[in-house]
């Protein structure tokens, strides 16, 4: 054990407060809540001492050693200082936001149990120094954190645990075949060493870094809500409770998102072709999350699609940053205050859902519509998340998209001038603008819902719920959507700040001359996305996915409600009246899904059925010898009646003993049974014994004529 | 003079209480006073293989059967991992039975024959030469016999004549390979590294030896369930009593283990089927048998036999891990004899303690059992989470251990087919023993709270799934001191 206990400190306290929290919540359910929020008030705390080490001594860590075999190794730098901060501030929000939220929920001790370890696992991910750390604390983050997820049990919840473990643990065993490729590879697993020890790899073994690398994609990818491993996240999302769905979208998704961006910064530092993949992987994933938001009704799985749309545009910056290589400081600092805004906004907006459906217990959009219309704090709040996420100047999303923008548009300049094909690349930027209008598209369709429509039947119910919520919980509200106004108005101290912190982790350096964030060139962007936007919204939302119920009233995809639980059947209908080009591929698509699944059931068949035929085939063999070669003989019943010849002499024998012998010799004792039995059975004795020696001898005989066959087989032979 | 009064007390102290037991049955009527009994009998032999196994390095020829066969008596470091861990089980296996076998009948004789057994195995597991180590094997597979059909159904006497047809056969395969042996100079005690010459020497025989090395792999591999013999492990576990369940599966399968180690590592020499055929074929049956144990598992709904079965997928990792005969792999297979008979009693013991409690046997059964009992479904689910090899718990440990020796073994194809055939079985475990822990713990909304009743078992039962749950964290955790234990053992035979 050496190197700084701060940081071992803020691994391990939130393990043992679960401990404390759960054995205080056997005794007193509001003590245990009242716990619950200091201990994570006392993990931002003990976040907060370590930053001030951090700060004094410039560089902190611990290596644990034979820890679980290799050693935990922990470290402390800028990337870690900002999202460790990140994480520790969401679950005290969270946690604050909780005790409300959870007010009237069953099991809440097991649920409050897997919160806290699940911190600690997050916080170990996020500190970890090398892939074997990371692993090691990932894998506990899956599994607790899977708890959330079918908290409250019900079969959606539960169908929805299902992917979401299976997506874990599968996700998890292939990252773990990439470690050991890695590793075996390149001798080394510290994030430190890991680009030397690679580029000392010879070429010829240079695939098997490859084949690490996608190994530990598809793991990392998988938890990011990667395409097309993003099934499990607009479906565990919504299911889980409020401020476990923000912990999901805001936080555990990052913890993918910082093994990508590792592996691709450390093992593929500067790889064009990797770069290629990770950018297209984040351009589907992008558009398709947003394409998915647009057709959603339900407030939660809105947002998680959006998740999904904003983790690809993460991962477009990751693209960015290896494919512009040195000069890739604006991707850097892009992707880094992406992950820190998307971050923050969903914590607001998860948190603000979280509001709405533990007051009327229900997420259908149409059936929410008008809460918040005299709400205006929660108005102003939920404002604030969907402005910035939609990239409108003056809030932070806006800071990092035109850093990402702006990257786009730098490679394109660059390969403009090695005189390269650069149709791709624009079709990349139009693809980042359109789903930032759409991004706009959905949020507007969510806000004009909730906040800005009337509903037609309750909405004196719906004005008269007050409080609402509770004064903590406005505070866990307020405070990031704050925090999200001050980062957008103050971009240069506090977003340059947090990027020249954390930017060397990503081996970024601080450009020449800065990005004007409000000067008119990179503001068009924005302007772009605004007016995409606005004709996405009235032209496609509008009109397509809004119609009237028999009420007249306007509500939003309510003409195929019963679709609306068969998620794979939604799309159909709907794409084939609204476009029919984008239905092709999307169809394609959904159907390819399906080829995969029905493949896999033929597969794990196939194997069922050779397995079974390996466990049996000894016993197969046996009863086939049994029932051929070795079988027991059915025996018929033999009545002991003998031949003519024994029952005579028997009955002669019979007639001496009865007359003669009992009346003469045998008379103290007379002899009582009938001899006619007795030869008949001598005789059986006698037929059985001759059958045995027959049978005995023509086995003696098959079996020398077995071995004559085999001498005249050798004679031939050899 | 310690040592053969130590190892005397060791073997003969169990035997004999057992064939005292066995005579007497039904006699002791002080339930209380012939457990007690027992358990000072299994912690007096437990304490004396203990000092035993501090005594250091040690050959001891007891008698000679003729003047070139002897029974000889070894403590190596095999030894001491080997009866250490026997000697625990079977303490924590005997408590839990006190409990457990109050719902069956004869208890009497199922102690006389599991203490008969103690005595056995500590013999098998101090065995100096080949033919003292196959005279006790034998007499484990008749002595625990009496376990698996203890209670006289149809079902479990015909398990338990397939159990003892299986072992016989395979151990006759072994026999076969050990006169061989004896006539090609395989006469001396067992040495770390192996004695034989290489296969050059044998002039137009060394095909044979191989071929007689392949046989003795197969036949003590009956006893590990190694495919193709490994059809009596699923039938045999599930009727048992499920302590003796446990420890057949904790501590009798790894038997073979031993032996095959002694065999290829201490006599045959590693260098002697590196590469050949042999080799290969080994592998390919190991990698078999942890695929389709897996899979036989996955489909299985008898929890029981799906632990069976699970056993048979992770004691051939064990054998995989031997088959690529390198210090890793070593490492590998030793850790994971050790992790899995941990895991698997725990299991077992779960298993059983559910069945005792609550009678239900099948997967689909066990909805909400976890509110029942906690206490064990915890331990279960520790156990698993362990099993499918997740960090921190020691699963892990072996599997990086086993995954490392593969990828480091130059075995070709089979560099790589290893640790993918490990980590789809790892997906599979993961398959049929993480649902029960969900089933038992999140038995859905509409679960009826009022009616629920606590069923927890008695402190008999629990504290050995506790202790069994805990070790399985804790030595992933801090595998340390055991790592460096088997890494000095594991550089002796290479």
């Amino acid at each position: 054990m050496s190197g700084s206990m701060e940081l071992i400190y803020l691994v391990g306290f939130p393990f043992a407060a679960a401990f404390l929290c759960y054995l205080a919540g056997r005794r007193h359910k509001i003590v245990r809540d009242r716990l619950l929020q200091l201990s994570v008030i006392g993990e931002m705390g003990l976040f907060g001492l370590a930053a001030l080490s951090y700060a004094r001594t410039g560089a902190l860590s611990f290596f644990l050693e034979d820890f679980c075999m290799q050693g935990i190794y922990l470290k402390m730098d800028g990337f870690r200082l900002l999202y460790g901060g990140v994480a520790a501030f969401m679950w005290m929000m969270t946690g604050i936001f909780s005790r409300e939220y959870f007010g009237h929920y069953r099991n809440r001790n097991r649920y409050y149990f897997f919160y806290l370890l699940t911190l600690g696992a997050t916080m170990g991910v996020f500190l970890s120094g090398d892939l074997y750390t990371t692993f090691l604390f990932f894998e506990i983050m899956s599994l607790t954190s899977y708890v959330w997820v079918v908290h409250d049990e019900k079969p959606a919840a539960m169908k929805a645990g299902e992917i979401y473990l299976a997506i874990a643990v599968i996700g998890g065993l292939v990252m773990l075949m990439g470690l050991f490729l890695l590793y075996d590879t390149a001798g080394t697993l510290r994030m430190s060493e890991l680009h030397e020890a690679v580029s000392c790899v010879p070429l010829t073994d240079r695939w098997r870094i490859y084949g690490a690398g996608c190994c530990l994609l598809f793991g990392f990818g998988a938890k990011a809500g990667m395409f097309p491993l993003h099934v499990w996240l607009p479906k565990a999302h919504p299911v889980a409770p409020a401020p476990a769905s923000a912990l999901l979208s805001g936080i555990l998704t990052k913890t993918g998102v910082f093994g990508v961006l590792v592996v691709s910064a450390e093992m593929f530092r500067y790889d064009v072709r990797w770069g290629k993949l990770v950018l297209f992987l984040g351009v589907v994933t992008m558009f398709g999350g947003a394409f998915l938001a647009l057709f959603s009704v339900d407030l939660k799985r809105t947002l998680a699609c959006s998740s999904m749309s904003q983790i690809g545009f993460i991962l477009v910056g990751a693209g960015m940053m290896e494919l512009l290589g040195e000069k890739g400081a604006l991707a850097v600092r892009g992707t880094i205050l992406h992950m820190v805004n998307h971050s923050m906004i969903k914590l607001v907006l998860f948190m603000a859902a979280g509001v709405v459906y533990q007051n009327l217990h229900a997420l259908n959009i149409n059936e929410i519509q008008g809460f918040g219309k005299r709400k205006p704090l929660l108005k102003g709040i939920f404002l604030a998340g969907a402005l910035s996420i939609g990239g409108i100047p003056g809030f932070s999303g806006y800071v990092s998209k035109t850093l990402l923008h702006e990257s786009i548009v730098e490679y394109t300049a660059e390969l403009a001038v090695l005189k390269e094909p650069a149709l791709w690349i624009r079709g990349v930027e139009w693809l980042f603008l359109l789903t930032g209008g759409m991004t706009l598209a959905y949020m507007t369709k969510l806000f004009v819902a909730v906040f800005l429509e009337e509903h037609p039947d309750r909405q004196k119910e719906y004005d008269e719920k007050r409080p609402y919520m509770n004064r903590e919980s406005t505070f866990a509200l307020l405070v990031p959507a704050l925090f999200l106004l001050a980062m957008g108005l103050l971009p240069y101290k506090l977003m340059n700040g947090a990027a020249d912190l954390s930017q060397a982790f990503l081996h970024g350096e601080t450009p020449a001359h800065g990005v004007h964030y409000f000067v008119l060139a990179n503001l068009k962007g924005a302007m772009i996305s605004v007016i995409i936007g606005v004709l996405v919204y009235f032209g496609f939302i509008r009109r397509f996915l809004m119609g009237k119920d028999e009420k007249g009233r306007m509500i939003c995809l309510d003409l195929w409600p019963k679709w609306l639980d068969l998620e794979e059947l939604i799309y159909r209908p709907v794409l084939q009246k609204a476009a029919v080009t984008v239905a092709g591929t999307v169809c394609s698509l959904v159907d390819r899904l399906y080829a995969v699944k029905e493949l896999l059931k033929g597969l794990f068949g196939l194997a069922a059925f050779l397995s079974r035929f390996c466990d049996y085939l000894m016993d197969n063999i046996l009863v086939f010898f049994r029932s051929t070669t070795h079988r027991n003989r059915t025996e018929q019943h033999v009545y002991l009646i003998g031949s003519k010849v024994s029952r005579t002499l028997g009955m002669v024998l019979d007639y001496f003993v009865k007359n003669i012998w009992n009346r003469t010799i045998g008379r103290k004792n007379p002899v009582e049974r009938s001899f006619v039995v007795t030869f008949a059975e001598w005789e059986e004795m006698f037929r059985r014994t001759n059958r045995l020696i027959s049978v005995s001898l023509s086995f003696g005989l098959m079996l020398a004529a077995i071995g004559l066959g085999l001498t005249l087989v050798y004679l031939l032979w050899w | 003079m310690t040592v053969t009064f130590l190892l005397g007390t060791g073997i003969l102290l169990p035997v004999l209480s057992g064939f005292f037991l066995l005579l007497n049955q039904g006699r002791i009527k002080n339930r209380r006073m012939k457990c007690t009994g027992v358990f000072l009998i299994m912690a007096v032999t437990a304490a004396a293989v203990a000092a035993l196994l501090f005594q250091g390095d040690c050959e001891l020829v007891l008698w000679k059967l003729t003047d070139t066969l002897e029974i000889c008596m070894r403590i190596d470091d095999l030894t001491r991992l080997f009866a250490g861990m026997t000697m625990a089980a079977w303490v924590l296996g005997g408590v839990f039975s006190f409990a457990y076998m109050k719902h069956e009948e004869q208890e009497d004789r199922y102690f006389g024959f599991y203490l008969i057994v103690m005595g056995v195995l500590v013999a098998l597991d101090h065995a100096g030469n080949l033919i003292t180590l196959y005279l006790f094997f034998e007499m484990m597979t008749l002595t625990s016999l009496p376990l698996v059909l203890h209670s006289l159904s149809h079902e479990a006497v015909m398990a338990g004549l397939k159990y003892l047809f299986y072992s016989v056969a395979g151990a006759f395969l072994a026999l076969f390979g050990i006169f061989y042996l004896y006539a090609n100079r395989a006469r001396a005690a067992f040495c770390p590294g192996g004695y034989l010459p290489s296969l050059d020497s044998y002039t137009g025989s060394g095909g044979m030896t191989l071929f007689v090395v392949l046989l003795m792999i197969i036949g003590f591999g009956t006893k590990a369930g190694m495919f193709p013999m490994h059809g009596w492990l699923p039938t045999a576990h599930p009727v048992a009593p499920a302590p003796a369940s446990a420890v057949l599966s904790g501590i009798i399968t790894k038997s073979g283990v031993l032996a095959i180690i002694r065999i290829i590592f201490y006599t045959v020499g590693p260098e002697l089927v590196r590469g050949t055929w042999v080799q290969y074929t080994w592998m390919i049956l190991a990698l078999l048998t942890v695929f389709m144990g897996s899979m036989m598992a996955y489909k299985e709904k008898l929890l029981k036999k799906r632990l069976a079965y699970s056993t048979v997928s992770q004691v051939a990792y064990i054998l995989f891990g031997l088959s690529v005969l390198n210090e890793s792999g070593m490492m590998g297979a030793l850790s994971h004899f050790v992790f899995h008979s941990v895991v698997k009693n725990g299991l077992f013991l779960a298993a059983g303690a559910v069945i005792y409690k609550t009678g239900r046997k099948t997967v689909g059964e066990l909805g909400g059992i976890g509110k029942e009992m906690p206490v064990t479904m915890w331990c279960f689910t520790l156990a698993s989470i362990t099993l499918v090899g997740i960090p921190p718990t020691s699963g892990f440990i072996s599997k990086w251990y086993l995954a490392m020796g593969s990828l480091g073994a130059g075995t070709g194809f089979f560099t790589w087919l290893g640790p993918v055939i490990l980590l789809l079985s790892a997906m599979l475990t993961a398959g049929y023993l993480l649902p029960v822990s969900i089933k038992a713990f999140f038995p859905g909304s509409d679960y009826d709270y009022e009616a629920l009743q606590k069923k927890e078992p008695n402190l008999l039962m629990t504290i050995p799934m506790v202790l069994y749950a805990a070790a399985a964290l804790l030595l992933g955790m801090f595998p340390g001191a055991l790592m460096g234990f088997l890494q000095n053992l594991a550089a002796g035979l290479f």
